[in-house]
């Protein structure tokens, strides 16, 4: 049976009280606010069903399964450290400045600057992010522009370059 | 807000413009929004013309059909309305099914809140059972609703209220169903017309009303029996033997219309030249050769003939629907 | 005999140039996503999907595209098992555990050859059975009324346990969540906006695909994302493929074995890949006990896992094409896939678009080929690529989710949208609540509720209609037979892994 436990994947499991729990309760209260809103859906005209019942056939097995994960919590695996966490967060705020950035500032622009900081961010040197960024942007550019015929958005101030 | 691109075609294009003669428009129809997920009415509506428009040099390049399915329409409605009401490059594809809609305040605003353009065409209603049903005329099959409303299951591609549902009740109601036994009537929903035969064909349900260009196929194959066309008079080849409504004495119809409109904020001018766009391809041969292949009767109403046509509707759906009870 | 005809026809269709090219091109690049670490099919084919979209391809054109990449991502998932340990999906796993020994003893291109031949052959053989099989299920179609539907919805679910290894109690979570999500936007009964909170973007529903990718692909960045990723990696002699081949003829029992394993596994909803490999190995490591030398470099522990997971990720193809039920993950994409090309697979899939099915099922064999055929010469060319650095790869994996995203409408709110769906699929997979449920339940939750709906307008409220049928009583009894073989499997992993 030695080779059973690299069965498991996530080798870093861990008792998890606090993670369990508090994903039961926030569980059990969109279970809760789901029934609770679905009330607020009109039933039509002849519906034997309305579009509330679903909802609400729904979110009672969720809200038992919820009370139970709170009752007995299983085992979660290792959650990030510090360092790990700031890594995630610095590239979720840059992928969302992307998404609000992409339209204002057209596609090749704002795709440059997220692809440098993007591949600095997974751990290259500035030199190698500042190739790999550029390659990849107008890679990614000329794919979908040319190759798939897939309009992105343009610079803006290049104006009616049409 | 004039979306970045109608400017940008705009110069290139009044340049153009000149060299088409056929067309007056200064910003051709370059957009089609389809209410609905690919492969319905309404998506074939955008496609077809969309494509008629291009073929005909009625627009430079090609018409660009968007999806925007939701709330049978409303979800484009009011995107077109909030966002688009001055775009006179789109148009949007609609019918009697939207019509019932907005007679019963389903979208986020009245008819006044768009321009109609045109329809093109119309569908006609049909009332089928199965080819092994024990209904053999739609008089038999409206007397035994008339006489027990919980003993027939019907399916169509409309919610309960809708276009489909509500043609098949004015049949009730004409065969002398009282008002307060409408709601005994059992009435399911199917994703179209071909899905709903299927599942007569299966004998989950009894009876189907829908369009018949949803259905041809089975008609022609003869799996399903036809009791009731919903037209004035009897339909074009090849459907010219099946029996209407109105020749069993039931003084009912039940059309589809197809048409389009855009944006309430279209300057009169722009509106115009849309209008005979779509008027020059109704003309065409093209048109009538789609129409046929696909169950449509080309029908021509246009500009403010069709504005005001729609109004009628929306109030005698409106009626309708409050004498049946879908609205209160 | 009309499956014959019918499959001839199918030949027909695949065998047209340009399908026979995105054969190829989905098979390479399934190959390559399935070798990258931490990359499966279920991410794979989540990010080809609004690629496919974008295309324009027909739906007939996508499925071979991404049934390739499908394919192409369970061969390629070996391959960083043996070369790296690291196996690059779940069912890939078994495989690290005699197939890096063999790489450490130098013997990881026999390992890449067997294991190649392995999967060529679990992979036909599912094939084979598909042809077969899936036809039987067709002449049901008519009897399936709403009220079976929903039974076989509730099947999907009740199996649910299965897909995923992890507790019963999460694996359900994770679907009512889904199914929750999935009743968001305009109601298509009563056109009653549900949970949209006036939010225009909300009003068509969640995009499954935009969820899909943000579940799969930006989560796993995020994972990526816990430690610093130096650049060195283990360099690790390959040696050649051939002997591999060779060997495979020794290890024809293993293989042949592990194959119906797989594929059986396969079939039954919610098993899926992981469970066929795990049997094969487990099963192979019974039968030939002492004799073998399994956990050090066997090469039957290779063979047996490879034909195991590839043989049920075609049988996996069985109730998703022919029941709309999926089997795994990976079904669950190419399932969504479908219904949003408007194709809604189910009992009359096969009668109403046979030349779609029949010219996937031609194009699953000839796929088949391909992969044999590229894998033995670009073996080490894929091996390569997995020393590429990954600070190059991951981005390029969450950009080519962008701009696929992107393009799918136009709208940055599905990017935000996208991001959300990351976040949420990350803290999941952290909890150990499986995202695969999810997504069945965004997927089929909206036909599970209209047909409950319909059946419910035919019976005018009556909620007996549900077990009104033969077909319905027996679904439901098979579903609770799955739910106590579950129960006992997961009971009995629990007992061994504790």
């Amino acid at each position: 049976m030695s080779q059973m436990s690299d069965l498991d994947a996530h080798q870093h499991r861990r008792p998890a009280q606090v993670g369990d729990r508090l994903a039961g309760a926030v569980l059990l209260v969109l279970a809760l606010g789901a029934w609770w809103h679905s009330h607020s859906f009109v039933t039509g005209f002849m519906q034997p069903v309305g579009p509330g019942a679903f909802p609400r056939l729904v979110s009672l097995p969720l809200a038992a399964l919820s009370a139970y994960l709170i009752l007995r919590p299983g085992f979660n695996e290792r959650w990030p450290d510090r360092a790990g966490l700031a890594r995630q967060l610095a590239v979720l705020l840059l992928l969302a400045a992307y998404a609000g950035m992409l339209e204002p500032l057209g596609f090749v622009p704002a795709t440059l600057a997220c692809a440098i900081v993007l591949t600095r961010l997974f751990g290259a040197a500035w030199g190698q992010a500042l190739i790999a960024g550029t390659g990849l942007a107008l890679g990614l550019y000329a794919l979908f522009e040319f190759a798939l015929g897939m309009p992105l958005p343009d610079v803006p101030w290049w104006g009616g370059g049409h | 807000m004039p979306s970045p691109l109608t400017t940008r075609l705009g110069l290139p294009l009044l340049a153009l413009g000149l060299g088409v003669s056929t067309s007056a428009s200064a910003l051709p129809i370059d957009e089609c929004i389809a209410p609905a997920d690919p492969g319905g009415g309404w998506d074939f509506t955008c496609r077809s013309v969309g494509k008629l428009l291009t073929d005909l040099e009625l627009t430079d390049g090609s018409v660009q059909v968007t999806n925007m399915p939701g709330g049978v329409g409303a979800v484009a409605f009011s995107n077109v309305a909030s966002k688009r009401a001055d775009d006179s490059n789109l148009i949007v594809a609609t019918s009697t099914v939207g019509m019932t809609q907005i007679a019963q305040g389903r979208y986020p605003g009245g008819a006044e809140t768009m321009r109609w353009l045109g329809m093109l065409g119309t569908d006609v209603g049909v009332i089928l059972v199965d080819d092994e049903s024990e209904y053999e005329s739609l008089e038999q099959l409206l007397e035994a609703i008339v006489a027990d409303p919980t003993s027939v299951a019907m399916a169509g591609s409309s919610g309960a209220g809708g276009w489909d549902h509500i043609r098949a009740l004015m049949l009730a109601k004409a065969a002398g169903l009282p008002g307060d036994q409408v709601g005994a009537l059992r009435w399911v929903q199917f994703d179209g017309g071909g899905p709903a035969v299927t599942q007569m064909m299966g004998n989950h349900v009894d009876v189907v009303s829908t369009d018949l260009g949803e259905v041809a196929g089975f008609i022609e194959s003869g799996d399903v029996r036809v009791l009731a066309v919903m037209s004035d008079d009897p339909l074009p080849e090849p459907f010219d033997e099946l029996p209407t409504a109105v020749s069993q004495g039931y003084d009912v119809t039940g059309y589809n219309w197809r048409g389009f409109y855009t944006g309430g904020e279209v300057s009169d001018e722009d509106y115009a030249s849309m209008v005979e766009d779509l008027e020059n391809l109704y003309a065409s041969e093209e048109w009538k050769d789609v129409a046929a292949q696909n169950g449509l009767v080309p029908l021509w109403r246009g500009g403010d003939d069709f504005s005001s046509f729609v109004e009628e509707s929306i109030q005698r759906v409106e009626a309708i629907s409050r004498e049946i009870g879908v609205i209160q | 005999m009309e499956t014959l005809a019918f499959l001839a026809q199918g030949f027909a269709v695949a065998t047209q140039p340009e399908f026979l090219l995105l054969a190829l091109i989905g098979c390479a690049v399934g190959t390559l996503i399935g070798a990258l670490p931490g990359l499966g099919p279920v991410n794979g084919v989540a990010l080809m999907i609004p690629l496919a979209f974008n295309f324009g391809l027909d739906p007939t054109a996508a499925l071979i595209l991404l049934v390739s990449v499908y394919y192409g991502c369970m061969y390629g998932g070996r391959i960083s098992s043996i070369v790296l340990n690291i196996p690059g999906d779940e069912p890939a796993m078994m495989t690290t555990l005699d197939g890096y020994p063999m790489a450490l003893k130098g013997r990881g291109g026999e390992a890449l050859g067997l294991s190649a031949v392995a999967s060529f052959v679990g992979a036909t053989i599912a094939t084979i059975g598909l042809t077969l099989f899936a036809p039987l299920l067709v002449d049901l179609a008519i009897k399936f009324g709403p009220a079976e539907y929903f039974a076989l919805f509730l099947l999907a679910f009740a199996t649910i346990g299965g897909v995923t290894s992890g507790s019963f109690t999460k694996s359900f979570i994770a679907a009512c969540l889904g199914l929750l999500l999935g009743t968001v936007g305009i109601d298509p009964v009563s056109s009653v906006a549900r949970y949209t909170f006036g939010t225009f973007e909300l009003y068509d529903g969640i995009d499954f695909i935009v969820a899909l990718v943000g579940l799969f692909a930006i989560s796993e960045c995020l994972v990526f994302l816990e430690q610093r990723h130096g650049a060195d990696k283990p360099h690790i002699k390959l040696g050649s493929a051939w002997p591999g081949m060779k060997a495979s003829l020794s290890c024809k029992g293993t293989i042949g074995r592990g194959s119906l394993i797989g594929f059986v596994s396969g079939v039954l909803p919610g098993a899926g890949a992981s469970l066929g490999s795990f049997l094969s190995y487990m099963l192979e490591k019974r039968w030939l006990g002492a004799k073998g030398d399994f956990g050090n470099g066997d090469p039957r522990g290779v063979a047996a896992p490879e034909a195991g997971n590839n043989a049920a990720a075609g049988g996996a193809l069985i109730p998703m094409l022919s029941l709309g039920i999926p089997g795994s993950g990976t079904t669950a994409i190419l399932l969504a896939l479908l219904l949003s090309m408007n194709i809604t697979p189910g009992p009359l899939l096969f009668a109403q678009q046979p030349e779609m099915v029949w010219g996937l099922v031609a194009a699953l064999f000839i796929g088949n080929i391909m992969l044999l055929v590229l894998n033995v010469p670009l073996v080490g060319l894929f091996a390569r690529v997995l020393q590429a650095p990954s600070w190059l790869l991951m981005p390029m994996v969450v950009l080519i989710a962008f701009v696929g995203v992107y393009s799918l409408n136009n709208s940055p709110f599905d990017l935000y949208m996208m991001l959300a769906f990351g976040v949420l699929g990350y803290v999941l997979r952290k909890l150990e609540i499986p995202t695969v449920p999810v997504v069945l339940g965004l997927l089929l939750g909206g036909q599970m509720e209209f047909n409950l709906r319909r059946a419910m307008s035919i019976s005018g409220g009556d909620w007996s209609i549900l077990v009104n049928s033969g077909i319905s009583i027996g679904i439901y009894a098979f579903a609770a037979t799955l739910i106590v073989a579950g129960a006992v499997y997961a009971m009995m992993l629990k007992r061994r892994l504790a």
